[in-house]
């Protein structure tokens, strides 16, 4: 179950239900709300901490979205997309055909497929998250189960309670590994092959992984196809999006499921990691016609279309970034280089306050080690976010050094269900989708402040 | 039960359908029915395939005003508003839409912060609204002719649509030609009644709710506290006789139990751009945010931004007018003029809408071959419904394509729209003056 439900039942029974002045409480209780949204409509781990950095004037490695504007040449193809290309009025439902025709092309090369095609392989949607959101309202109903990795980006279960599913949990367990997250967050296939039953319907893969970084093996992938296969009705929901932020392509490349399991496999993924325009919200799933046919259905109601002028920028921008780009072969190998130095820039920054972190191959978080930190703990303080008590370790240790030390993570105990929070008490999430300014000022306030103890 | 529902049902009993089988084992029940062609899918390629002058589907010809496509410039270029919106709206366009809709109002307390939800067009709006108030059990009051969307999405959010006409008087003019009647309105609300969906200026019609119509409205919902009004305002702007037939927000009526939805789109000639919103006190307010942190987390940053920019430009005075809004209504009222001229070159009578961008013709003057057995994806049912059969052959045999408005209503109520047809006027004068040489062309010859 996850945590925020936990929070829900917990504090359901604790004094702050009874406070009838919550007008949110009440009326919930009162009716206004559909049942799906239960647990669903209180705050979450993202109010609480981009407020808090604010206040503190904290250097904010919380949420995942980079401090720079888009390059150049994304930002001109939006300006293309309004003035040149006649794309401001509603696109094709499906998808925009100029970006169905793009991404078609670039699966085509990326599966080393020629079947791919733009009418009927192709949805785009409003970010990732959407696509997900249409992928699992299209394929699941009350019952249906859909198994998730934890730690787990928390959109994943509250998606899977509004589609009426029940979210079953495997969770990635530590092994004595220390050579980076991808060894050091383990899927025991036994345990995944365990938590499959018949009311299973989906399987939410994310590679490489948000928060730990981990890029799931050739060798892990066909493992996983292999118990999959033997499941028709279950589909493989690949969430991607991290897809370009890969830092070793030769000995952890980004291997996308649907290279092994097409039949099963919808792929999603977008672009505003890779192209640092988050709040553009330009995604999209690929697969077999009658998997993305579960998309589009679901699209045509939610919003009829996905913006156009956003759509056609990217498909503009997915052209150009195959080319040439400051003195590398294409803009993905820029982008990749750029966050590698971040990366490293972090990790300096992480061991100068004593944290442990575990190398990630992809993706622009870190999970750090925090064992070794001494604060003020247990806390019995209470949030509407966390309003459990005590307050798990970690939860506790980002509040504090967001307010003493000047630096804010995200407590990773936002991403288990309450079986598993214990799994996430000596580990912070940091993203390093940062400046390098902003990543070196965060290692000044930590050397400033551990080095001192 | 709606028009499309009961396609379904017969189409079910033919067995080659590949999609058919795989929908049943494979697809979500929440989508049944919701998977087929509709007639947006059929109209659009028929009009292209024929080279008819397409006065379907609700979209302009032309680019927005230079002033709005500046805006999504600054957005991107200048005020970086690239990276993720605040979930619940971005602060400068909910800021905007609160002195909006304070003014529109006459009210002080709508606040950006706890009073204004943006969305991805109102079509998003509205579904986050329905799928955050509904849930199994529940019934919605749709009127019809209804936007196929509404049943859909009531449908997907577990709701039953209860559906009640607007019936034709004979009056002059779409406001008084279709009438609701307050007394079957109210008897159709149950203590299952969660939610009643009012679009005014309406589509498919033109009609504007007026004063007297919607305090009858609000008198009826007032005595139903459990009932949200989700009104669809999306036309707010197009309305062509400010004086005689003003645009009224229900929400001046009952702003407690009402969730005012709008959008950018028809405004600023945007419709691709999809920035949406709900507006009303912070209870109903937050079903909507509550559902779209997890539908899309947040709406597009810069399509945000870029309209909060418009908002407060258009104000100003703009081509000689007194602000955007004189000089659009204005635009918008000469191309109505301009179709109404042609349609009744084709012996159509209008049916002169007082707002929106489409009129509804009276078709009864056309011969044309009827009945047809002919059956298509989005219309299997034979023999075809008049309006949608003679909406075909003028596209393939006249060439101007306008939209069936059966799609638009539930099967027991699709008679009332036989002798209809629905066209949209948001077109260059040029396309409208082609569509009248066309139908001159066919129909003075006849």
């Amino acid at each position: 179950m996850n945590l925020r439900k936990a929070v829900l039942a917990l504090s359901s029974r604790s004094t702050i239900h009874q406070t009838r002045s919550r007008r949110g409480c009440r009326l919930f209780s009162s009716l206004v709300l559909a049942d799906r949204l239960q647990g669903l409509d209180r705050p979450t781990v993202w109010h609480e901490f981009s407020p808090l950095a604010a206040q503190h004037q904290a250097i904010n490695l919380g949420q995942g979205y980079p401090e720079e504007d888009p390059p150049a040449f994304v930002q001109n193809a939006m300006h293309a997309a309004v003035y040149q290309r006649n794309a401001n009025q509603y696109a094709r439902s499906a998808a925009h055909m100029p970006l169905a025709h793009v991404l078609a092309d670039d699966y085509n090369s990326k599966l080393q497929r020629t079947d791919i095609v733009a009418e009927t392989h192709i949805a785009t949607a409003v970010g990732c998250t959407h696509a997900l959101y249409c992928a699992l309202m299209g394929l699941i109903q009350a019952r249906d189960e859909v198994i998730l990795l934890e730690p787990a980006f928390d959109i994943y279960s509250s998606q899977v309670q509004m589609a009426g599913g029940k979210a079953v949990y495997v969770p990635l367990r530590p092994s004595s590994d220390a050579s980076g997250a991808s060894d050091y967050f383990q899927l025991d296939l036994e345990e995944f092959e365990r938590a499959i039953t018949p009311q299973t319907k989906a399987f939410i893969l994310n590679t490489p992984h948000n928060p730990t970084g981990k890029i799931f093996s050739q060798t892990e992938l066909e493992g996983i196809a292999e118990i999959v296969r033997k499941h028709p009705r279950i589909t493989v929901i690949a969430d991607e999006v991290y897809e370009y932020l890969v830092f070793d392509k030769t000995k952890e490349p980004h291997v996308p499921m649907a290279s092994l399991l097409w039949d099963q496999t919808l792929t999603l993924s977008s672009a505003g990691k890779t192209f640092s325009c988050t709040g553009w919200k330009v995604g999209w799933a690929v697969g077999p016609p009658h998997l993305v046919q579960a998309v589009t259905a679901v699209q045509q109601w939610v919003t009829f279309s996905a913006p156009t002028v956003n759509q056609d920028a990217i498909a503009q921008a997915l052209v150009q970034a195959r080319q040439p780009y400051q003195g590398l072969p294409s803009y993905y190998d820029y982008l990749a280089d750029d966050y590698h130095q971040k990366q490293q820039l972090l990790v300096e920054a992480l061991q100068a306050a004593g944290m442990t972190p575990i190398v990630p191959a992809g993706g622009f978080f870190i999970m750090a080690d925090t064992s070794a930190i001494e604060f003020p703990y247990p806390s019995m303080e209470k949030t509407p976010a966390m309003p459990v008590t005590p307050m798990p370790r970690d939860w506790a240790l980002s509040r504090w050094m967001t307010q003493t030390v000047g630096v804010t993570a995200i407590p990773p105990s936002a991403f288990y269900s309450p079986e598993n929070v214990p799994l996430a008490q000596n580990l912070l999430r940091f993203a390093y989708c940062k400046n390098a300014e902003t990543l070196q000022e965060a290692h000044r306030r930590f050397a400033a402040y551990f080095q001192n103890q």
